[in-house]
């Protein structure tokens, strides 16, 4: 589905120049939940700034659904944000002037389909993460768990390859933040969706099949979930690789 | 269901505050201007202000600084527009709109805005430019010469500039929507300045610069005229740079470093931190104000400083009445202008006359080489001047003075020292009618007002019997009579006054139909070397006794008479066009400055709301709030308005004293009138910034100190 091979990407501040991402190689399978944890300043939302195409990069590949980003027109990487990926991010980006449904929409809107079955479709999903009820409301006028709930439904409203979430608990209380991981397992395990998630947070990377661990710009190490582990076991697993990382255990 | 288009409604609904300021910006900014221009162009106006001349240059300069004022005014209020756009559009880039679907809906937005509100600006500037005109007739003056007409070109300047805003917000929209970092463009709107050092030195060279720029600008035309021999040219004004430089220099000192020294850096924190970010913004912003004040104030202080300036030298006339004419005019004798004195019951008291020889003096004169160059050339006839004998000079003044044979003394009014005024310019003098010739040369100046209220027409003292010599056998039409008289209760004069004026006037024949250039002279010397006198023709020396209740007939016919009354109580009727242009161009400046202020202290409210929401949670009282938010908007009005004052006063006291290295009495006065009209603009300048402060305190939702007195009160 998704495979990134030697990204490099440096930022410039003045005259200095920082290497972010120092040759990331890594891929995601069809259906697959992968979360990417590192600490502040290991390269996490930056790579998945790469691969969302918001940002362009140095060097190396990305390859979604066999299509390599890179040599991509404009037009084509609009089209590819537009259909082929979905994203939710940490500060909810909805447009305030839009009522829920409206918000969940609007990729298609932007894609050019304002058919009944679009708003079908919306409803559809508005159910199926609990907003129903709000759908009609303003962003201003919802909690931020309805808010990414709401966020996570317009990510999936064009039924994208990969969703991308940058820290999608990451302004939420602990009763969102689980509400939002739900939303990530019932797209995974209803609709297929493969998702790829930037956190800091071990409790919701404790949900996923696999999790990428980042330091100074390079795969540090993965951690899979194995069939039948508990959650709990997984996130002692994970917060025990962070430990060993950052030279705790040592 | 909603398309694309529907959505961005949808979202203009929500955000219309943002379109109205764009669009409000706009349209004032463009509605000044073609006010301003719609009054500059009017043959109103043109006809009053000479080509060539200083008030239609000052005026001109003035509108240039408004045009770079409002001008910048559009763009800054353009990026704030594209500043608040920058999420949605970011998040609509993140979600797979393309760069042409984005295209399509801001061209379409920016199109509707811009053409809309500088249409809107430009229809409504030129009625607005009538509507303030016509209440300076109504409220301050009206005369025949106030009736105010249009030049449909000054449409042009108007659309001009209309086009300048519609173009720039292109511009902007265009490098807007070419950006491809999506992250940058979502994070625009919270995005702070890089902060770039100011040195602590900044401020003092900047204090030097605006010194240097001031002085330098004004005396280089001065110093290229005599260094090359030519006519400075226009951009000479270049040397004024460093002043702009320096001023922003010294903005950006007082907004991110502060002057004080030891001060509490914690006491403020809050309020400089929050300009400091904005740091290129609010300088921006500042200078524009600066300048604008300026501009304004310099317009402002024309009309206090001509009308209480010549009210000064009105009231210090030695006489009540005075006038002159040629012996060759049938004019009214004594005797007539008694009897129309007793008949309107005014008694007249010290008649006095005397006549005056005109003669021909030498001298040197500039030369137009028609490069921009000139030169001087010595002429036996160089122009003409006023001589009187010793003795009637003596009984004309009261004085008593004493002239060497073979010498003469200059007249000039009490206030000019005539340092450099005529000595050795002038050392043979020729009657006109039989070219006999007297070698003169410069002994004194005498002082006395009558006799020095031209700058054309100069009177000179000779020895009686220098004089006697050099007037004989001289013609009817080269002698003057000057008369001077008093009058019991000269203010309750004025029908006799009028009805003086009018008979002299009628009395005297078409060859006298002249202004108080015209150099009679110079003409011969001209006409003498196969050319024709400029004042021949060119229009500027027509003028014509039916218009003799114009302000132009009145201020330059060579026979003007000077009636201290009517000069008075005409004062402002005569210059009424000149003075009210003035009144009209301040008002202008100042709405401008006004309307950017405000306009700076609202996107403050909008774009640190979150800032004070933060505060308040620390813990921030209402006082701290308050203190906060009035520190940033009295800095907004408030540093502008005392550099750009400061700034303009003491170049108004620079020029008035390099025009004859000292400050008369006539020109303290004024002075003392132009604190009076600072005192009066900074009143209205600080009313509006309290009702600004009030406006976003609301907006803030921070207490203002009304409501929290009312709220102790109430506690």
């Amino acid at each position: 589905m998704l495979q990134v091979k030697d990204l490099h990407k440096s930022y410039k501040t003045g005259k200095t120049i920082y290497e972010v991402l120092k040759g990331v190689d890594l891929s995601v399978a069809q259906g697959e939940f992968v979360a990417v944890m590192g600490p502040s300043g290991s390269g996490k939302t930056t790579l998945l700034n790469c691969i969302s195409c918001y940002i362009p990069f140095d060097g190396g590949q990305i390859t979604l659904g066999g299509q390599e980003l890179k040599d991509l027109t404009e037009d084509s990487l609009a089209k590819v944000r537009n259909k082929k990926l979905g994203f939710v991010f940490q500060d909810f980006m909805l447009l305030d002037g839009l009522s829920v449904l409206d918000n969940i929409l609007l990729p298609r809107i932007i894609g050019g389909d304002t058919s009944k079955v679009m708003e079908q479709r919306g409803n559809e999903l508005c159910e199926m993460f609990g907003i129903s009820q709000i759908k009609n409301k303003y962003p201003a006028e919802i909690s931020g768990g309805e808010k990414q709930r709401t966020a996570v439904a317009r990510a999936l409203i064009n039924e994208p390859l990969m969703i991308l979430a940058d820290e999608p608990t990451g302004n939420l209380d602990s009763k969102s933040s689980r509400a939002v991981i739900s939303s990530f397992e019932e797209a995974r395990n209803k609709l297929s969706a493969t998702i790829f998630m930037v956190t800091h947070d071990s409790f919701a990377a404790s949900f996923c099949d696999r999790v990428i661990i980042l330091k100074d710009g390079a795969v540090y190490c993965t951690l899979e979930k194995k069939r039948g582990e508990e959650r709990g076991v997984f996130q002692d697993k994970l917060l025990s690789a962070i430990k060993e990382m950052s030279g705790e255990l040592a | 269901m909603k398309n694309f288009g529907e959505i961005n409604a949808a979202l203009r609904q929500k955000n219309h505050k943002n379109y109205t300021l764009l669009v409000l910006c706009n349209f004032v900014s463009v509605l000044l201007i073609t006010a301003y221009v719609s009054i500059m162009r009017s043959p109103t106006v043109l006809m009053i202000l000479p080509e060539g001349g200083d008030s239609r240059k000052q005026a001109m300069m003035i509108f240039a600084l408004a045009v770079v004022g409002c001008g910048a005014f559009s763009t800054y209020a353009a990026s704030l527009f594209f500043r608040y756009k920058s999420r949605e559009t970011g998040i609509f880039m993140a979600l797979g709109a393309s760069r042409k679907q984005i295209c399509k809906q801001l061209f379409r937005e920016l199109s509707a805005i811009s053409i809309g509100s500088c249409a809107a600006g430009a229809l409504l500037g030129t009625p607005l430019a009538w509507c303030v005109w016509q209440l300076f007739r109504l409220l301050v003056v009206d005369t025949q010469e106030m009736a105010l007409s249009f030049d449909p070109h000054a449409y042009l300047i108007a659309a001009a500039f209309s086009l300048y805003t519609i173009v720039s917000l292109f511009i902007m929209g265009t490098r807007f929507v070419k950006r491809t970092n999506i992250i940058d463009i979502v994070n625009e709107q919270r995005k702070s300045e890089p902060i770039r050092d100011v040195k602590p030195w900044f401020g003092p060279i900047g204090i030097v610069l605006i010194i240097a720029g001031g002085f330098g600008g004004y005396m280089a035309p001065h110093a290229y005229m005599k260094l090359f021999s030519a006519y400075a040219p226009a951009w000479i004004n270049i040397f004024y740079f460093p002043l702009i430089v320096g001023l922003y220099m010294v903005l950006l000192h007082t907004v991110i470093r502060g002057w004080g020294k030891g001060k509490n850096r914690y006491k403020n924190i809050i309020a400089r931190s929050m300009m400091k970010f904005q740091g290129r913004q609010t300088v921006n912003n500042m200078l524009v104000i600066t300048v604008l004040i300026a501009g304004a104030y310099f317009a402002a202080f024309y009309t206090p400083m001509t009308s209480s300036g010549m009210l000064q030298i009105i009231d210090q006339r030695p006489v009540d009445y005075a006038f002159r004419y040629r012996e060759d005019q049938n004019m009214l004798t004594q005797s007539d202008i008694e009897k129309m004195a007793s008949e309107k019951g005014v008694a007249i008291t010290d008649w006095r006359d005397a006549d005056t020889a005109i003669l021909g003096r030498d001298g040197k004169s500039e030369v137009n080489d028609g490069n921009g160059k000139f030169h001087y050339e010595y002429n036996k006839l160089n122009s003409e001047g006023n001589y009187i004998s010793q003795s009637n000079y003596n009984k004309m003044t009261g004085q008593n003075i004493n002239i060497e044979p073979g010498k003469f003394a200059m007249v000039l009014s009490d206030e000019t020292s005539g340092s450099d005024m005529d000595q050795g310019f002038t050392s043979l003098l020729t009657n006109m009618t039989t070219q006999k010739t007297l070698s003169v040369s410069f002994q004194k100046n005498l002082h006395y007002n009558m006799m020095a209220s031209s700058n054309f027409i100069h009177y000179f003292v000779l020895n009686d019997a220098d004089y006697a010599t050099i007037a004989e056998s001289l013609k009817n039409e080269w002698y003057e009579k000057m008369v001077c008289f008093n009058v019991k209760n000269v203010m309750q004069t004025y029908d006799f006054s009028k009805e003086l004026y009018n008979s002299i006037i009628d009395h005297s024949g078409p060859e006298c139909e002249i202004p108080e250039y015209y150099d009679r002279v110079g003409k011969i010397t001209a006409n003498g070397a196969g050319e024709a006198y400029w004042g021949d023709t060119s229009s500027l020396s027509k003028i014509n006794y039916n218009d003799r209740g114009s302000s132009q007939f009145k201020q330059s016919w060579k026979y003007a008479p000077q009636f201290r009354v009517l000069d008075k109580n005409d004062l402002i009727s005569t210059y009424a066009v000149y003075l009210m242009l003035f009144v009209f161009i301040s008002v202008i400046c100042f709405a401008a400055v006004l309307v950017i202020g405000y306009t700076r202290c609202l996107t403050i409210a909008l774009n640190n709301h979150q800032v004070y929401d933060d505060l308040r949670h620390l813990g921030a009282t209402p006082k701290y709030l308050h203190n906060s938010v009035r520190g940033q908007i009295s800095k907004v009005f408030g540093i502008p308005g005392f550099i750009g004052t400061l700034l303009m006063f003491v170049f108004y006291v620079m020029i008035l004293y390099f025009n004859d290295n000292s400050i008369t009495s006539s020109e303290a006065v004024g002075l003392r009138s132009c604190l009076y009209v600072i005192i009066g603009m900074s009143a209205v300048i600080w009313g509006f910034y309290r009702v600004t402060l009030h406006k976003v305190c609301g907006m803030l939702n921070v207490k203002s100190f009304k409501e929290m007195t009312t709220e102790n009160n109430a506690g």
